[in-house]
């Protein structure tokens, strides 16, 4: 299969800090990836320069065989929830998604029929004529993952998706996105919680430092770092990490 | 695709009030002058010519008060409340994010004009000078505004910051505005006379004099004093431009 994320050497500093050195990555079409690192390892960093918010200093990217240049071509083929989730508190979810979705071109009837579906899936239906300024963690959440599927995207970028959700909204944002990858969406989950990383991806990239320290399969990163068969995610994580720090 | 940014833009300052708070300010201080030009003893002893360049130097200076400070949160606020990493993950060009922008402020100096015309035509009442005096304060209204906002534009596009950005375009407001109002005798240096000349809000106030008190009502008769308002706007659009660039060149997250 080929690769719909790809880059090459990406580099990024912030005066002398190196967030992100010579990062490489080749993540297939259909894949569920997670990518995982301690806080200011260059997760988000690495987000921002592959949807094209930040430049790279150095590096390629490619995004579905688009280099990073063509911007407008690529925003139409990914969906993001962003680190940043600032909202038009004074939209309703109606106002806000159909807003969004006339960006992406998507108008009338269809636009009416996406936000219904969306808003049924991300279960804020009942919500949906309500000022955002009104809501919940929660339910901003959700509402920010409706507007990533908005223009339904090859590939889903997601920084923390289920952060500041209770178990149960984990859960329901967990299945979505099975779903979503069942469907044949790419999606690049970035997270701090390992449990979710590991059920739900198929394959892990782990950053320390601004480098990718370790790629594979659970078992290939279990094997790389000569733990047991006993030894959890979290156990490759902390021992990929210190070792690198 | 501007057009999306347009309106959502109207429908949020309608939603939040902040115009119509902007358009009944205008109308108290409206009304107030026309009031004081009318009823006060020693005011309503000027020329009916002097009541309308002073009326009409009065909407043109609130005009460009209010836009400073609405402009200067236009686009910084997109920045300060975190909405703009949504919004520029969507198909969006900067260039149309500027220009829904654009519009929506000229849309705010458009209503306190539609506010002033009232006014404008009570104050003028039995003159034959009303249309002139409306289309003027069209005219130069709209060329100052304009180049108003270019520049904050410009300003909130290397700050990204509301405090920062209507600071220092109030500051530039009040260096252009001070010396426009001083009286004439004053600006006898060469100095004083090139910065009048270049200067908008002095060039604001020059056509309108020029035009209801010594009755040049062509376009032809006011070019010394449109010109430089032209050259005013081309100026602050290109500062604008390169600030864009800068923009660009920084990203959407700035590096710091």
């Amino acid at each position: 299969m080929s690769d719909i994320i790809s880059a090459e050497n990406l580099s990024k500093s912030y005066g002398a800090t190196k967030a992100v050195d010579g990062l490489n990555l080749h993540i297939r079409k259909g894949e569920f990836f997670g990518f995982l690192g301690p806080n200011g390892a260059g997760k988000t960093t690495t987000i921002r320069m592959l949807t094209g918010i930040l430049k790279p200093d150095h590096g390629k990217i490619a995004i579905d065989g688009y280099p990073s240049e063509n911007k407008q071509q690529i925003a139409k083929v990914i969906g993001v929830i962003p680190e940043s989730r600032g909202f038009y508190e004074w939209m309703t979810a109606v106002e806000y998604l159909g807003f969004f979705a006339e960006l992406y071109g998507i108008v009338g009837k269809e636009k009416e029929e996406r936000i219904s579906s969306l808003l049924t899936e991300v279960d804020l239906m009942k919500r949906r004529s309500s000022r955002i300024g009104t809501y919940s963690r929660g339910m901003r959440q959700r509402l920010g993952l409706a507007r990533a599927l908005i223009n339904n995207p090859q590939v889903l970028f997601l920084d923390e998706p289920t952060l500041g959700l209770d178990p149960q909204g984990q859960e329901d944002i967990q299945l979505l996105l099975k779903k979503l990858n069942a469907k044949g969406v790419t999606i690049f989950l970035s997270s701090h919680l390992l449990n979710e990383v590991s059920n739900l991806c198929s394959r892990i990239g782990i950053i320390n430092n601004g480098k990718l320290v370790a790629e594979g399969t659970v078992d290939e990163l279990r094997e790389k770092t000569k733990l047991g068969k006993d030894k959890t995610l979290t156990d490759i994580f902390l021992n990929l990490t210190r070792n690198n720090t | 695709m501007f057009t999306h940014i347009w309106k959502k833009e109207i429908r949020g300052a309608l939603y939040t009030w902040k115009s119509m708070l902007w358009l009944v300010i205008s109308s108290l201080l409206f009304s107030f002058t026309s009031y004081l030009l009318l009823t006060n003893k020693e005011l309503s002893l000027l020329d009916q010519t002097e009541l309308l360049w002073l009326l009409g130097k009065i909407i043109i200076g609130v005009a460009l008060l209010i836009i400073t400070i609405d402009a200067s949160s236009v686009i910084t606020t997109e920045f300060e409340k975190e909405t703009a990493e949504s919004l520029f993950l969507s198909p969006i060009s900067l260039k149309d994010f500027i220009i829904g922008k654009l519009l929506a402020s000229l849309t705010l100096w458009a209503a306190i004009f539609v506010v002033s015309i009232p006014y404008i035509l009570v104050t003028s009442a039995g003159s034959h000078l009303a249309l002139a005096f409306l289309e003027y304060v069209a005219l130069l209204g709209t060329l100052g505004v304009v180049g108003l906002i270019f520049l904050i534009f410009g300003i909130s596009l290397l700050y990204r910051s509301s405090k920062n950005t209507i600071t220092t375009a109030l500051i530039i407001l009040l260096a252009f505005a001070t010396p426009a109002l001083f009286a004439s005798n004053l600006k006898n240096d060469i100095v004083s006379q090139a910065f009048s000349r270049a200067n908008p809000i002095d060039n604001i106030f020059s056509s309108l004099d020029n035009v209801l008190v010594d009755y040049k009502i062509s376009l032809l008769e006011n070019w010394q004093f449109l010109l430089p308002l032209v050259i005013f706007c081309l100026i602050t659009f290109t500062f604008l431009f390169w600030s864009a660039k800068q923009f660009e060149k920084k990203g959407i997250i700035k590096n710091d």
